[in-house]
């Protein structure tokens, strides 16, 4: 479980992070949410023990992260995927973080198998790529078998089979009663991966609810492909809905993908294609805050 | 104890690092030591002061030990592992202390590699001088070794307290090379600086400082910067 309360961090006259506050349970995975610059990061950080809070707290498992007495075995944490030395291999990286936490050198082929770098273990770092020091250092977290886990960004890098692998894993620690939380400024990658999601905007706490009541609040929008596409631009906007062309004969229209079909038959309008868009970040936030929190 | 086996294995995995650094001392020291016997008048070869002269030579060691301890602490916040570091220890002053330790074998073992290079040219070439008693080396050889891991010590205090790699090094040879040679020409009773406190240790004491006195010295400075990089740590945000 982890418990932030009135957490607030200054630098020098910036204000990270603002008097924040919010619960995350264990048993599932909670998305965190926010654009860059939201202060995802110095939160998370701050909850590491990394970053001292200018005022308020930040606790894991009911203590401040640096009073933990196991910290490898009870909390994992994937923070940066820039975190390493490029003269280290894979499995000598691992081997220092296991004797730092007091584990064995069978728990590093375990974790070395787990994410699936066994055959590249021996490698130098150096030649590793994005997605693959991404997966090092969630084996990294994962060595202590911990009952928390705490993930920045941890979709940089990771391809889309990468993705859904790391999807699968964090539902079966969720499912095994372990805290999640994710962050990332993806609605679309949060979606996917969390039960829950925890906004925040400029360092304030936004909102907490469900991923499928926030997908539900985000406004629709639809990508069009149409030879007669300045027609139908021109009928969309006779009915009050916001378009823009994006090329060739594309357009990117600010309503669901039904309406869009329905308009186009009305008006005889031929259509090549016709995509449901997920509903940006932002979109979301004007939906959640009444377009307060943005710009 | 498990951070310091950490700390020792960060070290033994990066070996182009700690390696590069072994065998770029051991040349310094074989060229010195070569170049002192080639250079040597026969009278001196003969004597024992010829021994002497070669072992303190070999207390350039202590300046690669003093690279190894700044090394031990600036990589890490240059790599960004520090993150790592902390989190599985996250009570910093003992990643220090573990650190502190870890550059005090490391310098331990440069100054031993140092002397043993030292004493092997000179066994070659000189053992059949009936004169030269390779006996009467061994306090010399332990004060090099006592050196060397005080210097590591002080790396990692200076290293703690500069964070930066390249600005903590160039503060190390701007001070050991430049600024403390000068200030011992010009200012009386500076034989108390750090660098004239470890020559007193290693070459076994001069007018001022014995080398047991010069031993407590280097180790006071040393502790010294070793604390106030701790404190220095402890403030710092890991952003």
């Amino acid at each position: 479980m982890i418990e932030v309360h009135a957490l607030t961090k200054r630098y020098g006259r910036t204000v990270a992070v603002d008097d924040l506050s919010f619960r995350v349970e264990p048993a599932r995975v909670t998305g965190f949410l926010g654009p860059n610059g939201a202060g995802k990061t110095t939160t998370l950080r701050t909850l590491l023990g990394l970053v001292r809070p200018t005022s308020g707290t930040a606790t894991v498992l009911g203590m401040p992260y640096r009073e933990l007495d196991e910290p490898t075995r009870r909390v994992g944490a994937v923070l940066e995927a820039t975190s390493y030395h490029p003269g280290r291999s894979g499995r000598n990286h691992l081997r220092v973080a296991a004797a730092a936490g007091g584990l064995t050198r069978s728990r590093v082929d375990e974790v070395l198998e787990l994410v699936q770098l066994s055959a590249d273990a021996h490698r130098r770092l150096r030649g590793y790529s994005l997605g693959m020091r991404q997966r090092l250092h969630l084996a990294t977290a994962l060595l202590g078998d911990p009952e928390v886990l705490v993930l920045d960004e941890p979709a940089n890098g990771l391809d889309p089979a990468g993705m859904r692998w790391l999807r699968d894993l964090l539902r079966r620690l969720a499912d095994g009663g372990r805290t999640v939380l994710v962050s990332s400024h993806v609605l679309a990658e949060v979606e996917q991966i969390a039960d829950e999601v925890v906004i925040i905007h400029r360092g304030r706490f936004v909102a907490q609810s469900s991923t499928a009541e926030l997908a539900a609040r985000a406004t629709a929008a639809t990508r069009v492909r149409s030879p007669q596409a300045a027609r139908l631009q021109e009928a969309l906007a006779g009915q009050q809905i916001g378009v823009r062309g994006t090329g060739d004969d594309a357009l990117a229209v600010d309503a669901a993908p039904e309406r869009v079909g329905e308009l186009a038959a009305a008006h005889g309008v031929v259509l090549h294609e016709l995509v449901a868009e997920r509903a940006t970040l932002e979109e979301a936030f004007l939906e959640l805050t009444g377009g307060e929190t943005t710009r | 104890m498990r951070l310091l086996i950490a700390e020792l294995l960060k070290l033994w995995t990066t070996p182009r690092t700690t390696l590069g650094l072994l065998l770029g001392m051991l040349a310094v020291v074989a060229l010195g030591t070569v170049g002192m016997l080639a250079a040597a008048t026969d009278e001196v070869r003969m004597s024992q002061t010829i021994l002497d002269d070669l072992l303190s030579f070999a207390a350039v060691s202590a300046t690669f030990a003093l690279i190894v301890g700044v090394l031990v602490v600036t990589w890490e916040w240059r790599h960004g592992t520090m993150t790592e570091t902390f989190l599985a220890a996250p009570r910093r002053e003992r990643v220090v202390g573990a650190k502190a330790l870890a550059a005090a074998a490391a310098g331990a073992v440069l100054a031993a590699a140092a002397v043993a290079l030292t004493l092997a040219v000179a066994y070659v070439w000189i053992s059949d001088e009936a004169a030269v008693d390779f006996g009467a080396v061994w306090a010399t050889v332990g004060r090099l070794v006592l050196a060397g891991a005080i210097w590591g010590v002080l790396g990692v205090g200076i290293g703690a307290l500069v964070r930066s790699q390249v600005a903590a090094i160039v503060l190390v040879f701007v001070w050991f090379f430049v600024l403390e040679p000068l200030l011992r020409v010009l200012i009386e009773g500076s034989d108390y600086l750090p660098g004239a406190a470890l020559q007193a240790l290693t070459e076994g004491g001069d007018d001022v400082l014995s080398s047991a006195g010069g031993a407590l010295v280097a180790t006071v400075y040393a502790i010294a910067a070793a604390l106030l990089g701790t404190l220095a740590t402890l403030q710092r945000d890991v952003a």
